[in-house]
């Protein structure tokens, strides 16, 4: 026998591995449905949870059904009470006919109300224990009980379920008005116990909020003040975890300050709105990139320790309802930088402040520099981060450089006009 | 027909020797390592490296005066019939426990992370099969599909590690010392047989085209082998952090199961294929191995025959223990640190006899004649 003969015989016996699949794992596409989000909720009773399932109907949409115009639903909510979400799979099955699977699970939701409990965290680390559980699982928090958020939210153009809340997110995470919130940080951050996690924050149940506010992005799920027909769920903000329990919220632009100041994050697409300095009574909208790594140094030693954090931003400055032209005279670009700078560095010192006296630990991810400062695990813990952090004297530094200023960098002058 | 007859060269011994190691960072090693190291593992995997230096170096000299012989022979030669064919025993058993558990370890992977709901044993059938099957073959078809799949292999697995180390943060890997120089040391030292595989390869020496080929290749693929490994530990933790790393049992399906490419989410079914034929080759080599040092000991010319009582024995062991999560770990571990010092010590032992015996003296002058 030829050598490549053999060769060929040793790879031949490579395809036996189907056998594998076809015997005992394999199911049929049309014999399964799919999880898109799975929320939780508290039971009464102590130990169960209310599971609601969202399954979406993979034939909503498709060209085999001629687009939407099918009479089925694009998606149903199953809700039970089980121990946990594992155990639901079956149960679930007395009302759904085919096999549940997770493979393609996007979203856990979670009620605000479960997630302030101490037990929260239980019922949540079964998804560590489930193979079809993705750790890149995105976590979102809702004001009211999950049932009622899903029974609620009616997505216009977007009816396939598992479009609608990817798009929602992805779109929340690159603007930064939500945080990116996956269940691997989640575990990580809760099991090294320094740092804060922040999880979507997102609601239907809308307050009657009328109070002004200078950035709309100030503001948190449902409270956003939004007219029209569109759909009423909001996603704004993040809840704010520690130690695997919910203890707070931040609101969109307080979520967007913790995202440029830590460098895990990234976000791409921000446009945000800063006090004319020019003229008080409007706002300059602005868009700001983050080019370069935020420059964090720490002192230890010092009593109280010290922060010292430098965030070089880059910044296209849109618009001029001033109509100051501030392009042509240095003088005036000086006092635009200078007001800027004060204002986002008094933002961020709010954020960090509210960190320190609120929730007692930080979103920000300091801790990982302050590691560098120690020789070995026990010192690290020796410190103990989370307990000197809210004493800790933080130097916040923005650095400002100026990108474009708009399509056309020059206005006429207001006065030029009116006269 | 003698099945060894056969010689491979340089590129196929290395192919062999980087697929059979180097797929240990893909099974449990990691964890074991982590365990006690923490997040310096990856220094304790630097010690390892730079020890195992010392045996493999006066493995090179040992075998450098006896061209033409493998391990078991060498063996004999040195410590006498009785003692040698002891040794070789030895040495027989702690290989073949290594296949026992290192393919029960993959079985355990598969059906934990991929077929849940199919039974342990089909798993371990078609695996042992397959490999017994490619033992069969030879060291020549395993070197050559070994070097066939080697380029395809490691892409993928560069790949995965790749996208897995844009998503970590290398921040994680502070506080340097970990749990404290002391901790890592030690780790090192009885963790050090994960590289015994260099020791076992003396049994193939001979099967190589040269010695001065089986050197070089040896020392370079020892070389990408422990960088790999080392770089994958820092990717591990770089991901992970020193807290979940230790909870987690396979690092780098738990990679491949987390990372994905933009729209494309499930990929883990990309890599599992790649990971299996690795896989194959690692278990055909041990299983080769064993039968050659089984064949030298009792003197069996045909050991082809004896693969399929082989192949049974390894399932039956491989399955008997009850709860594989919890057993084999523990008795991976078991094995390592046992097979530490013998490993470290041997080469020595077998170098120093050699120069007392005077082989060395011996070589020199046939050089000069």
């Amino acid at each position: 026998m030829k050598p490549q003969l053999k060769k060929l015989k040793v790879l031949l016996v490579f395809p036996l591995l189907l056998v594998l699949a076809g015997c005992w794992d394999q199911v049929g596409l049309d014999r399964q449905v799919f999880v898109i989000g799975i929320g939780l909720d508290k039971s009464e009773e102590k130990g169960k949870i209310e599971v609601t399932y969202l399954i979406a109907n993979p034939e909503v949409g498709t060209k085999q059904s001629g687009g939407a115009a099918t009479n089925e639903p694009s998606g149903m909510t199953v809700t039970l009470t089980v121990s946990d979400f594992i155990s639901m799979r079956n149960i679930a099955n007395s009302v759904v006919a085919r096999e549940i699977s997770y493979d393609l699970l996007r979203v856990i939701f979670v009620s605000e109300e479960l997630a302030k409990e101490e037990e929260f965290i239980r019922f949540l680390y079964t998804a560590e224990k489930d193979r079809e559980i993705k750790r890149d699982v995105k976590l979102v928090v809702t004001k009211e009980k999950v049932q009622e958020f899903f029974k609620k939210n009616k997505p216009k153009f977007l009816s396939r379920p598992h479009k609608y809340y990817e798009f929602m997110i992805n779109r929340g995470v690159e603007t930064g008005i939500t945080p990116n919130a996956e269940l691997h940080h989640f575990f990580r951050i809760t099991e090294e116990d320094a740092n804060l996690f922040l999880a979507i924050y997102a609601t239907n149940e809308i307050t009657k909020d009328e109070k002004f506010r200078m950035n709309e992005m100030d503001s948190l799920a449902g409270g956003l003040k939004v007219k029209g027909n569109t759909n009423t769920a909001q996603f704004l903000g993040a809840a704010v975890f520690h130690e695997g329990k919910m203890i707070g919220t931040l609101t969109g632009m307080e979520n967007r300050i913790v995202m440029l100041l830590n460098e895990t994050f990234t976000v791409s697409d921000i446009l945000t709105e800063i006090p004319d300095p020019f003229n008080e009574e409007y706002q300059i909208t602005v868009r700001l990139m983050k080019n370069k790594d935020t420059r964090v140094t720490t002192e230890l030693k010092a009593k109280p320790p010290r922060i010292d954090v430098t965030l070089p931003l880059t910044m296209d400055v849109l618009t001029d309802p001033g109509m100051e032209n501030p392009v042509e005279n240095k003088k005036k670009v000086e006092k635009l930088r200078k007001a800027m700078e004060k204002y986002m560095e008094e933002a961020a010192m709010e954020v960090v402040r509210k960190s320190q006296e609120e929730f007692k630990a930080e979103p920000f991810g300091w801790s990982l520099y302050a590691r560098k400062e120690f020789k070995t695990l026990k010192e690290y813990m020796d410190f103990d981060w989370t307990k000197t952090y809210p004493d800790m004297k933080v130097n916040l530094d923005v650095e400002l450089r100026f990108g474009k200023f708009g399509r056309q960098p020059k206005t006429p002058g207001y006065k030029g006009i009116r006269d | 027909m003698k099945q060894t007859e056969g010689k491979i060269g340089i590129r196929e011994f290395m192919a062999i020797i980087m697929l059979s190691v180097g797929t240990k960072l893909t099974d449990d090693t990691p964890m074991i390592l982590f365990g006690t190291a923490k997040n310096s593992a990856w220094i304790s995997m630097v010690l390892i490296a730079l020890l195992t230096i010392v045996p493999i170096f006066f493995l090179f000299k040992v075998f450098s005066v006896h061209k033409g012989k493998d391990l078991h022979e060498v063996n004999i030669h040195l410590f006498g019939k009785v003692l040698g064919n002891i040794l070789s025993f030895g040495m027989l058993l702690f290989g073949f426990a290594a296949l026992v558990l290192d393919s029960a370890t993959y079985v355990d992977i598969i059906s934990t992370m991929y077929f849940t709901k199919t039974p342990n044993i089909a798993i371990y059938i078609v695996l042992l099969i397959v490999c017994g099957y490619g033992a069969k073959k030879g060291i020549e078809q395993i070197g050559s599909t070994a070097w066939l799949t080697l380029f395809y292999l490691k892409v993928t697995l560069f790949i995965a590690l790749a996208v897995a180390f844009t998503k970590g943060n290398l921040k994680f890997l502070f506080p340097l010392l970990g749990p404290g120089s002391w901790e890592i040391v030690k780790t090192a030292g009885s963790k050090m047989s994960i590289l015994a595989d260099f020791y076992f390869i003396g049994i193939i020496a001979p099967m190589v085209k040269s010695v001065k080929d089986f050197k070089k290749g040896t020392l370079l693929s020892f070389i990408i082998v422990g960088c790999e490994i080392t770089i994958s530990l820092i990717i591990y933790v770089a991901l992970f952090d020193f807290t979940s790393i230790e909870v987690i049992s396979y690092p780098f399906h738990e990679v491949i199961l987390y990372i994905s490419f933009g729209f494309i989410n499930n990929v883990e079914s990309v890599f599992l294929p790649f990971w299996l034929v690795a896989a194959f080759i690692r278990f055909s080599f041990y299983m080769y191995l064993v039968l050659v040092l089984f064949g030298g000991i009792f003197k069996i010319n045909k050991h082809q025959y004896l693969i399929p009582v082989l192949v049974t024995l390894v399932i039956f062991l491989g399955i008997a223990p009850k709860s594989a999560t919890y057993t084999l770990p523990y008795l991976r571990e078991l094995l390592l640190t046992t097979l530490s010092p013998f490993f470290f010590a041997l080469p020595i032992v077998m170098w120093l006899i050699a120069k007392v015996r005077g082989d060395f003296k011996h070589e020199a002058s046939a050089e000069k004649t």
